[in-house]
């Protein structure tokens, strides 16, 4: 990724952005995010089938933010989160230059969000056939099968919140679970612990989970935790439409259109 | 330490038939932190409330828990009692006993403990509430009526007369509604156009009254003495200032035959119209679904014609914000049309009508002026049948209720044939007569007994035509169900009143209930007639049900006192049941992200953005900010915030967790 290094060079050379986001060879083959603050550091820069790390989470953390302006090495499902985060205000054209990935492994500098949009919009978010598999066959459980299954496989999980610090979507300061007072959330990695975590963390990604598997990726337990997202996006079909994240749209949980369905109240 | 008063009441027998109120108030009295506990048969009554302040006084309470009926019925009554006592009022909670355990509940332990659990949780979520004060919030003097029917008419002059503001829409061309249709009215047999018009002038000369006609409700928002309304002027593609109303253009429009919906199409119209002579405002409109120019991009002719150049084709709707404190509906009611009943012959026989078709044909301002001539050959029918009940208290057609002016309007009907038509014969076809009112049951014997109509009791099974007769065939109940078949001339059906097609939608823009047949609900069906339950919203005539002219006037009368109560004060005061941000010591300020999802969510556009800035003016952060004025404590905001960071006063996280872990805990 030549091209991306000379340009990630330029923009701290002369100052443009004051730092430039993007993967680095990490220990045991595997990438992890670099952050170049000086010109030289951009020489470490690479982009392989090994980047799949969300950096969109990095563009909210006060520590990235307060450097001043940020660019970001963004693949599609990390462009679909700047999209989502922007619709959520947490970044905008004057803190964050996107230097974008095709899927054919292209280099594209866009001019502002609105360009990044117009790219994300071209793709619509789709389930993986092995996923829509697997969500078949839950469907087909009954109720009592469904909830002793999630009961199961959510038991090893021991609430390291990697998940939620995988995700670009989970940047509250204070989140939920932290909240205590009262302590809806319950802490302790008990059976209902986890399932009341891993059911509120869904339900707040609903209509925002663009859908990049990092939660899944980020578990050290293998916890299939996307497969609540993944049903999330095909409610959101059924039910409003779809899901594509926007700028400007309103969001697909609180906004009301007398036409919407209610057959999901039960 | 909290020193919580339960104050149990039996509601005469209303809970303490079901409920073991004696055991509820000595139960509740061994809770933690309640440091009294009392039973007694009306607690809302004078002496009831005594012993609540006198409670608070004495034992020098903290909260006080009223076990007793819905808050919606007298939670303002115990939380005044208790400001008069000393104790803030957003301390004393209500626990409801009557709707939510006796009335619901047979008599028995359960019943009573449910009862006691109910009063438990509030115990508890006593113990969080906090200190609050009232909301002030200013009222805008401007009313808005939307229909322009007898019941709107009554309520504008009504307001208009206090000296306040009215704006009057009105969804056709001109205000009138039903009551500038009919012939004569009952039980005076004065003519209706005689008595409505000068109204109708009234109304468009009123200095406090704006009239837009042709006008809808595009939407609403805000809250009592606080509306913000769009309303949609549709294009009338004339110039309305210019125009002098010569009706040149209506003479000379080359498209006459579009059935006239003031004749209930018994007549015909043209496109560029004045629905009727009388109208108000008397300036044509142009019906773009039927105008030759809009169809097919020629004619013009009125243009031409117009002696001032009045005619705008291009002129569109127009879209008008005003600030408005009270909104009195009062959009009327519909008739079922013939082609409803299969039996009747799905309307495809022209000669048998509705009720209102009958009005106009013996209207003098009606299609045959007056005269009673049946609309297939012109010709006067010599036998005339009247049925009653078409539709109404029919389960079988969706309608149970009694549409309650057909009885009154058949009988003139009859009335009104037998002096037109002498010699002619009438039936009625009736279920029972409801002339319950004042003069009318005399009204309905002078038909039977002076004028000679033959009332059947009985209903009509059938209608068909044989060799240029319509054929009823009917009962006689009277004489031990002996079938009787009459082969009439002309059939008028006192076809079902029910509500227009758009209520429900428009309901649902003004957040009013409606009921199953989807008629506007009133507050409460004895005590608030004429209030919604959305605050600033009230109710007048046949919106609300069939209703006939004294009582939409009454109804109108009433809607308009409401609302002059209401801008008789420069301001509200609102409970301080809202949603509030979480603000915390810098630097955080608060859990608030920014992310202002809640700002959709919100249904009353109550949330803003607030920052928060340093010294120098620079935004350090930008939060949410609920707007007091605007919010209505509704909730959406806090359930749908994932930090947590709103909470709603009164109705707190820890209020509410509080009472859901007294409901799990054992006691």
């Amino acid at each position: 990724m030549d091209e991306l290094i000379k340009r990630a060079k330029e923009l701290l050379e002369a100052g443009t952005v004051k730092v430039v986001i993007g993967y680095e060879n990490g220990s045991a083959d595997k990438t992890r995010a670099l952050f170049a603050i000086e010109p030289k550091d951009a020489d470490k820069l690479i982009f392989d089938s090994r980047c799949v790390m969300n950096l969109a989470t990095y563009i909210t953390k006060a520590e990235v933010k307060g450097k001043g302006k940020m660019a970001i090495t963004a693949t599609l499902p990390v462009m679909r989160a700047i999209i989502q985060l922007a619709s959520e205000f947490q970044v905008n054209d004057s803190n964050l230059l996107v230097l974008g990935i095709t899927p054919e492994s292209k280099m594209i500098e866009f001019k502002d969000l609105a360009e990044v949009e117009a790219f994300v919009h071209k793709y619509t978010i789709e389930i993986e056939a092995k996923y829509s598999e697997k969500l078949e066959k839950l469907d087909k459980m009954t109720p009592s099968e469904r909830w002793s299954f999630w009961i199961e496989e959510l038991s090893p999980c021991f609430k390291c919140y990697a998940c939620r610090a995988a995700c670009p979507m989970c940047y509250c300061h204070k989140c939920t679970v932290e909240f205590n007072q009262p302590q809806w959330i319950p802490v302790p990695s008990h059976d209902l612990g986890n399932l009341e975590w891993h059911m509120m963390r869904a339900i707040h990604l609903a209509g925002r989970c663009i859908d990049c598997d990092a939660c899944y990726n980020a578990c050290p337990l293998g916890i299939p935790l996307n497969l609540l997202t993944k049903r999330m996006l095909i409610d959101a079909k059924e039910h409003f439409g779809g899901y594509q994240p926007s700028i400007k749209a309103d969001h697909l949980m609180s906004t009301y259109k007398p036409d919407d369905k209610d057959n999901f109240i039960m | 330490m909290s020193k919580i008063g339960v104050f149990v009441c039996h509601c005469g027998e209303n809970i303490s038939a079901t409920v073991d109120c004696a055991r509820v108030a000595e139960t509740s009295g061994k809770l933690d932190g309640v440091a009294y506990s009392v039973d007694y048969k009306y607690m809302c009554s004078d002496p009831g409330q005594s012993l609540i302040k006198s409670a608070i006084k004495e034992k020098g309470l903290t909260g006080v828990v009223v076990a007793a009926c819905s808050p919606r019925m007298h939670e303002p009554t115990f939380r005044k009692a208790c400001a008069e006592a000393g104790l803030n009022p957003y301390m004393c909670e209500m626990a409801n006993l009557r709707e939510h355990v006796s009335w619901v509940h047979e008599k028995g332990e359960a019943t009573t403990e449910k009862a006691i659990d109910l009063v438990r949780i509030l115990v508890e979520k006593v113990k969080y509430n906090q200190s609050l004060n009232a909301i002030k919030v200013p009222v805008t003097k401007t009313a808005l009526v939307i229909g322009g029917g007898i019941a709107g008419i009554q309520a504008s002059l009504d307001i208009a007369n206090t000296g306040h503001k009215v704006i009057l829409i009105e969804k056709d061309p001109s205000i009138g509604g039903h009551m500038s249709q009919l012939s004569e009215t009952f039980p005076t047999l004065d003519c209706s156009q005689c008595i409505l018009t000068p109204r109708m002038v009234e109304v468009a000369q009123h200095p406090n009254i704006t009239l837009y006609s042709y006008a809808e409700l595009e939407s609403v928002e805000g809250f009592i003495g606080n509306f913000k309304v769009k309303i949609r002027r549709k294009s009338k593609s004339i110039d309305e200032k210019l125009c002098t109303g010569c009706g040149l253009c209506t003479t000379k429009c080359p498209v006459k035959k579009i059935p006239s919906e003031f004749n209930e199409g018994l007549g015909m119209r043209t496109a560029i119209y004045v629905p009727f002579p009388q109208a108000v405002p008397n300036k044509p409109v142009i019906d773009r679904e039927h105008c030759t120019y809009y169809l097919k991009g020629k004619c013009r002719i009125c243009e031409k014609v117009c002696p001032i150049q009045a005619i705008r084709f291009d002129q569109e709707d127009t879209i008008e914000e005003v600030e408005i404190g009270a909104i009195v509906l009062a959009t009327g009611f519909s008739v079922k049309q013939p082609d409803f009943f299969p039996e009747y012959g799905y309307g495809k026989y022209p000669d048998v009508i509705t009720g209102l078709q009958f009005e106009r044909l013996a209207s003098a301002s009606g299609p045959t002026l007056g005269e009673i001539r049946r609309p297939s050959d012109g010709k006067v029918p010599q036998n005339i049948v009247f049925v009653a009940c078409a539709g109404s208290r029919d389960e079988a057609k969706g309608i149970p209720y009694c549409s309650k002016i057909c009885c009154m309007y058949i009988a003139k009907h009859a009335m009104l044939y037998q002096h037109k038509v002498h010699g002619g014969k009438s039936y009625v076809f009736y279920m029972d007569i409801r002339a319950g009112g004042k003069n009318y049951e005399e009204f309905v014997r002078r038909a039977i007994e002076e004028d000679g109509v033959n009332y059947v009791r009985g209903r009509v099974s059938r209608i068909y035509e044989k060799n240029g007769k319509l054929i009823v065939k009917g009962v006689d109940t009277l004489l031990g169900a002996m079938p009787v078949d009459i082969e009439a001339d002309m059939v008028v059906l006192a076809t079902a009143g029910v509500a227009n097609s758009d209520a429900e939608a428009l309901a649902q823009k003004l957040h009013v209930s409606y009921d199953a047949y989807k008629f506007f609900a009133e507050a409460h069906p004895k005590l608030k007639p004429v209030e919604t339950n959305t605050a600033g919203i009230f109710l007048a005539g046949a919106c609300q049900s069939p209703r006939d002219i004294p009582e939409s006037v009454s109804m109108a009368s009433g809607a308009a006192v409401k609302v002059a109560c209401l801008f008789s004060q420069d301001e509200l005061t609102r409970d301080p049941l809202i949603a509030v941000v979480n603000r915390m010591a810098p630097p955080v300020y608060s859990s608030c992200v920014g992310c202002f999802l809640c700002v959709s969510a919100c249904p009353y556009q109550a949330i803003e953005k607030e920052e928060i800035k340093n010294r120098a003016g620079e935004v350090i952060k930008t939060l949410a900010r609920v707007n007091p004025g605007l919010c209505q404590g509704c909730g959406t905001c806090v359930a749908f915030c994932r930090t947590k960071s709103i909470d709603l006063q009164g109705y707190t996280h820890e209020q509410m967790y509080t009472e859901v872990m007294a409901l799990l805990n054992e006691y």
